[in-house]
């Protein structure tokens, strides 16, 4: 689905990736762990396509297409999608009509009609119930006035509502307390499929325990530095990242 | 909706002010003459003055709930200068809801002063939205002097959605205790458009409130000035008094001179006051389109949510949801296929 060869990419001038190798199989789930600043969240805003940074070497062949040459709308109809961190507040646009766009601009893009008000607001009660959202949340402005766990719901929520084949989720679990990551983890459990991929980008194992990757990377220093099993995410957890950085 | 639509014989059929809502009393101002009055009862009376201009007066103690929609026109073959005086007196205890548009229908060159005289007495309660939108070679200057009395509530809105040069000059004066004064403006310009906005808030007595929000949204060469003064007179204890002005230019060449001022001559106040001007946030857009929404439209989601909490001001909420959708259609650019057409159907 996704490879990533020799990926380099810097902002203003200062180089953040430093070569990043691996790629992403339907069905599987990655998380990719590392400090703060070794360049996680450059990462994922670099696979969905945020343009202030400088992509200077490598290649991202997603399902063979490169990737790269992509606008992040075009990749978003393409199927993948990225969860932020610190997802943007939008008032005067409701989730409602915020949501409604973005389906039926996907549905444009595959050549399928808009939704009718009835099959859209089917499926928004159905993906609520994936998150437990209050219906109260579709009439409000996109994350205006949410704690940050509604707002990390809202991003889970808009995610099974586009049903992406490749979901990239940046630190969801932070500033989250026990239930809202329950719940968080719950709905990419429940989202999960043979024919999609997650990438779950995470400071902490606490994640992990909710939702059990297939592989774990460790990104130090704009690099790859360890990838292996979900051992190896406990192994972070009891050690720290030191021995690796080190090793 | 149409039903209700009043046309004027002295106008071409087709133009139709967008704005009117049901249950609204509609009355037109063609170059400064007015032509019909409205009367409810005892309890409003809109008439022509002599020669130009309009009263309006609203008896004390009436409410009168429906909007009294006022509609201003210029139109082609009566393309000189006009200068009108307008008055408005609104009765202590009363409580109106009035709204101002003005137009052009065509393209000539404009040009129109027009003052208000707004006087609200002793406790009355009104709302007051003005809706400006005329073409791409029209003046127009209109000045209010407005006057509050004591406990009296004046909610004013102004959208100037599109128009050559419009200026709009607002004095507010204070003059009685316990008076509150909610002063809001949206201007949207592109092209060579310039608007300006000069307020002078004046805090005169004790135990006054006022509140101002304007913001513009600035495109291609076009140029805003926003002036703003409060004044808190000598005496004038335990005023409140808020000021902000906010700009988004869209473009290198777009041109904002905002000046907030305060003078405040009393010493248990609360006051502030300021300005910015920015341009699109780029984290919001990349959020928008990762989403699958596509650049321009993600653009013309962050200017509509830019200028959401000034919409949001107005309380009335049909008209409010006719101006948004008027706003959008603006922001799109699809009055620019108005420009060449004598009968703007706005």
């Amino acid at each position: 689905m996704l490879e990533i060869k020799g990926l380099r990419a810097s902002i203003d001038g200062k180089e953040i990736l430093k070569g990043i190798d691996f790629s992403v199989k339907a069905g599987e789930i990655h998380a990719i762990m590392g400090p703060n600043g070794s360049g996680k969240s450059t990462l994922s805003a670099v696979l969905a396509g945020r343009d202030h940074f400088d992509v200077t070497a490598g290649e991202v062949k997603y399902y063979g297409e490169n990737l790269l040459e992509l606008a992040p709308e075009e990749r978003a109809h393409k199927g993948i999608f990225l969860g932020f961190q610190y997802p943007v507040e939008i008032p005067g646009v409701s989730n409602v009509n915020f949501m409604k766009t973005a389906i039926n601009e996907k549905r444009k893009f595959e050549n399928l009609p808009p939704l009718t008000a009835a099959e859209y607001l089917k499926l928004m009660r159905e993906k609520m119930a994936v998150v437990e959202m209050d219906s109260s949340f579709s009439s409000r402005g996109v994350n205006v006035g949410f704690s940050g766990g509604e707002k990390k719901r809202n991003e889970i929520f808009q995610m099974a509502m586009l049903d992406p084949k490749l979901a990239i989720l940046d630190e969801t679990d932070s500033g989250l307390d026990v239930d809202a990551l329950r719940i968080v983890a719950a709905g990419v459990n429940k989202l999960k499929k043979p024919d999609n991929a997650f990438i779950i980008i995470t400071h902490y194992q606490r994640l992990l325990d909710y939702i059990v990757p297939d592989i774990v990377h460790v990104l130090y220093d704009g690099r790859i530095i360890k990838t292996a099993g979900k051992e190896l995410a406990l192994e972070v957890e009891t050690r720290g990242y030191d021995w690796l950085i080190k090793g | 909706m149409s039903q209700q639509y009043k046309y004027s014989p002295d106008i071409p059929e087709i133009f139709r002010c967008r704005v009117p809502l049901p249950g609204t009393s509609q009355a037109y101002l063609i170059k400064g003459s007015f032509r019909d009055n409205i009367k409810y009862g005892d309890k409003l009376h809109l008439y022509g003055k002599e020669p130009l201009g309009f009263n309006l007066s609203v008896t004390p103690g009436a409410v009168v709930p429906e909007t009294i929609q006022i509609i201003s026109v210029r139109d082609s073959g009566n393309t000189g200068a006009v200068n009108f005086v307008n008055t408005c007196v609104f009765g202590e205890n009363s409580e109106s809801n009035v709204l101002l548009c003005t137009h052009t229908l065509s393209m000539d060159e404009f040009h129109t002063e027009s003052e208000l005289e707004i006087t609200l007495e002793k406790s009355s309660r009104v709302n007051f939205v003005i809706m400006q939108n005329e073409h791409n070679s029209s003046s127009h200057k209109m000045k209010f002097n407005v006057k509050l009395s004591k406990g009296s509530y004046l909610r004013m809105n102004i959208v100037s959605l599109h128009g050559a040069r419009l200026e709009n000059i607002i004095n507010v004066r204070l003059e009685e205790e316990d008076a509150t004064c909610e002063l809001n403006g949206i201007y949207l310009v592109d092209g060579i458009q310039e608007i300006r906005t000069t307020v002078n808030m004046d805090h005169l007595v004790p135990r006054c409130h006022s509140n101002q929000l304007f913001k513009g949204i600035l495109n291609d060469e076009s140029k805003a000035l926003f002036s703003g003064k409060i004044t808190v007179f000598k005496n004038a204890q335990k005023t409140e008094a808020y000021q902000a002005n906010h700009n988004l230019l869209l473009s290198r060449k777009a041109k904002v001179y905002a000046q907030p001022q305060l003078e405040i001559y009393a010493d248990d106040v609360k006051c502030s006051h300021g300005a910015t001007s920015g341009r699109l946030d780029d984290l919001a857009l990349f959020y928008m389109r990762s989403r699958g929404i596509g650049l321009s439209e993600a653009r013309l989601l962050q200017q509509l949510a830019f200028v959401y909490d000034v919409l949001e001001k107005i309380n009335n909420e049909p008209l409010r949801n006719r101006l948004q959708e008027m706003v959008e259609s603006r922001l799109r650019g699809e009055f620019g296929q108005c420009m060449n057409c004598s009968m703007n159907c706005c």
